[in-house]
């Protein structure tokens, strides 16, 4: 409760921030300070210190939406300490991005920790909402105008879809309740309103996470979008939705999970084929990693699939390991004035640094061991093998990580093999420079000893 | 064959009619006027289930309000049949697929759901009076109530974030306040 109550207030504080004073220094610091207050206060939350709120069960906080939390929230933190000075130059609006920002983070926090659908329901519109306009906010550009609107309309069509589920599954339930853990209440089989609330559910929550075959806003809202909001989207809100996800099919429809087994797995056969096969042919990075985040969630719903204490580990970890190295890449592209792959060209020898980092975050993203994507990808692979069933789509997934290299692997030649400028907008500060360090050390922690935090994670998840 | 269930089919014969009609209709303006009687039946449909103050919150706010803008908004579009872009024809033989096939999903699974209630609450109770509605809301619901006001807040900043002019706005509040002006 703790961080709903807080996101809520300083998106407000934020809001207001733009009143007291122009320096955008202050009013970034001030969000700075949020969200380590954020990070500080869902701690404390799993510490068992929280704001008591009767929340009449509709709120569950256990420590796998709360340790989502901490990630969206420290992710956060590193993304506006690397990226906040690039928010300024797309508006003069920057105190009320920030707000947006806040906003989102409280839906996060409700859609990581939701036990009705109706809290679900509102968790991923109030992170909807602020983001249709977050994508818009470059006003003058006119992809960015596209961007919003397509990314308004198909959103809410799909949130249109979600609320149909939802009236199904509440006829469905012989109670009528939208408690999650009673929706199944132990039937001895399951109706077809049953089974038709829960494939409008994955559709529309597929949708939200970028699976293909609904995956088609995805590339256009992310190239469209101003590239911070991008990395925003692509990282902190993909990962969370994917906790929510896990959530709502663990807890409601965990027992009926031979029937949509299939189809969660014929979602993340597409998803991983689409968004491999179509990253190799772009030639804009920031497209390419458009495409990329559908082919990192193609594996996250393999967490989806096999649903076991391994697959909840998992994703906790992969989220952890893309998220960082997600939120590195797209910090470095930011600085890039050509978003092309010919713009990387020779990167390494003007910003070595940078170069060295940016290689790091893409070995982790194609799961070269030693790096954090490597254990995440693994994780995942073997939370399907635990579980027995669909094979072939491991070694469909290890195939489609292989076509992965390629593309990763392009922008690494194109930084060490290839002349060229590698012009970046600005010389980037030593506090950048370090930041990214730092990062690039946290991937690689996460890879080398993840007994480290996997033992810990093991340990919450095991014993809530 | 009571009052109550001519009542029933009637209002359901006439939303289902008016919802195709607007989807076919090529004058927007004439979507909207039948929009507006799928509202109105609705809301009979509500009156019905003895919940009269959902009903009258819906013609208020969505055959009212709402639609008010709708006919706004095409006015100031100048939207009209002429206008309509022409779709390509793969487009709409896939789009009459895809929607075939929800629809069946839809209909298979209302065919075989077993009909609990009736479909109409006649001098049952006062469920769906304001008394009960308020309470309900603000004992049972009370934290979601609360929360969609982050949603509301966060869709009023879109507003501001959206409709201000970027050019301007440099120098026209010189001591920054003023967010709804």
């Amino acid at each position: 409760m703790n961080s709903i109550l807080l996101s809520a207030i300083w998106g407000i504080v934020m809001m207001f921030s733009g009143i007291f004073t122009k320096s955008k220094t202050a009013i970034r610091n001030t969000a700075v300070l949020g969200l380590a207050l954020l990070v500080i206060v869902n701690y404390a939350d799993m510490a068992g210190y929280h704001v008591e709120i009767d929340t009449h069960k509709m709120l569950f906080f256990d420590t796998f939406g709360l340790l989502g939390n901490a990630i969206a929230f420290v992710s956060t933190l590193l993304l506006v300490l690397l990226s906040g000075r690039d928010m300024e130059k797309i508006g003069n609006n920057l105190a009320e991005y920030f707000a947006l920002i806040f906003f989102v983070l409280c839906g996060v926090a409700i859609v990581t920790t939701f036990n009705t659908l109706l809290m679900l329901f509102l968790g991923i519109e109030i992170i909807s909402i602020p983001l249709y306009i977050l994508t818009g906010s470059d006003k003058r550009n006119l992809k960015s105008n596209e961007a919003a609107l397509k990314y308004f309309l198909m959103g809410s069509f799909s949130t249109g879809l979600m609320l149909l589920g939802i009236a199904f599954l509440y006829g469905a339930s012989t109670t009528g309740t939208f408690f999650i853990d009673d929706i199944w209440n132990q039937r001895p089989q399951v109706a077809p309103v049953f089974m038709a609330g829960l494939l409008l559910l994955l559709v529309s929550m597929a949708f939200k996470v970028s699976a293909a075959p609904f995956h088609f806003w995805t590339p256009d809202v992310y190239d469209g979008a101003p590239t911070v909001f991008t990395s925003f989207m692509a990282t902190i809100v993909k990962v969370s939705i994917f906790v929510g996800f896990i959530r709502l099919f663990d807890e409601a429809f965990g027992s009926a999970q031979q029937t949509w087994q299939i189809f969660v797995a014929l979602i993340a056969a597409a998803t991983l084929f689409v968004g491999n096969i179509t990253a190799v042919f772009q030639q804009s990075v920031k497209r390419m990693l458009a495409y990329s985040s559908i082919a990192q969630a193609g594996f996250m719903l393999l967490a989806l699939l096999a649903l076991n204490g391994i697959a909840k580990e998992g994703i906790i970890l992969y989220a952890a390991a893309y998220s960082l190295a997600t939120i590195g890449i797209f910090a470095i592209l930011i600085r890039m004035k050509d978003y092309t792959f010919e713009g990387f060209n020779g990167l390494a020898r003007k910003q070595p640094v940078l170069a060295a980092t940016c290689t790091i975050f893409l070995l982790s993203l194609a799961g070269i061991p030693l790096t954090g994507g490597f254990f995440a990808k693994y994780y995942m692979l073997t939370s399907v093998i635990a579980s027995g069933h669909y094979l072939w789509l491991v070694v469909f997934a290890v195939l489609c990580a292989a076509v992965s290299v390629y593309y990763y692997f392009r922008v690494i030649q194109a930084m060490y093999f290839k002349d060229g400028e590698g012009t970046t907008e600005r010389e980037p500060s030593s506090g950048f420079k370090g930041l990214l360090v730092v990062l690039a050390a946290l991937v690689i922690l996460l890879g080398v000893f993840p007994q480290a935090l996997l033992s810990q994670l093991s340990h919450f998840i095991y014993t809530w | 064959m009571g009052i109550t269930q001519v009542l029933f089919w009637f209002l359901s014969i006439m939303a289902i009619l008016a919802a195709i009609l607007v989807v076919i209709s090529k004058n927007p303006v004439h979507s909207v006027l039948w929009l507006i009687v799928v509202f109105v039946a609705i809301s009979g449909h509500y009156i019905l289930l003895d919940a009269q103050f959902l009903a009258i919150v819906n013609l208020i706010v969505y055959a009212g309000a709402i639609m008010v803008l709708f006919l706004f908004v095409f006015m100031l579009m100048n939207l009209n049949a002429e206008t309509e872009p022409q779709k390509n024809r793969w487009l709409k033989i896939a789009g009459v697929v895809t929607g075939g096939a929800l629809l069946l999903v839809l209909v298979a699974a209302l065919k075989k759901a077993d009909l609990k209630a009736q479909i109409a609450e006649m001098n049952k109770g006062d469920i769906g009076l304001i008394h009960n509605l308020g309470v309900t809301l603000f004992h049972d619901y009370v934290v979601p109530f609360e929360i969609s006001s982050v949603l509301f807040l966060s869709a009023m900043v879109g507003v501001v974030v959206i409709g201000r002019n970027e050019r301007e706005q440099k120098d026209m509040w010189p001591h920054g306040n003023n967010y709804g002006a």
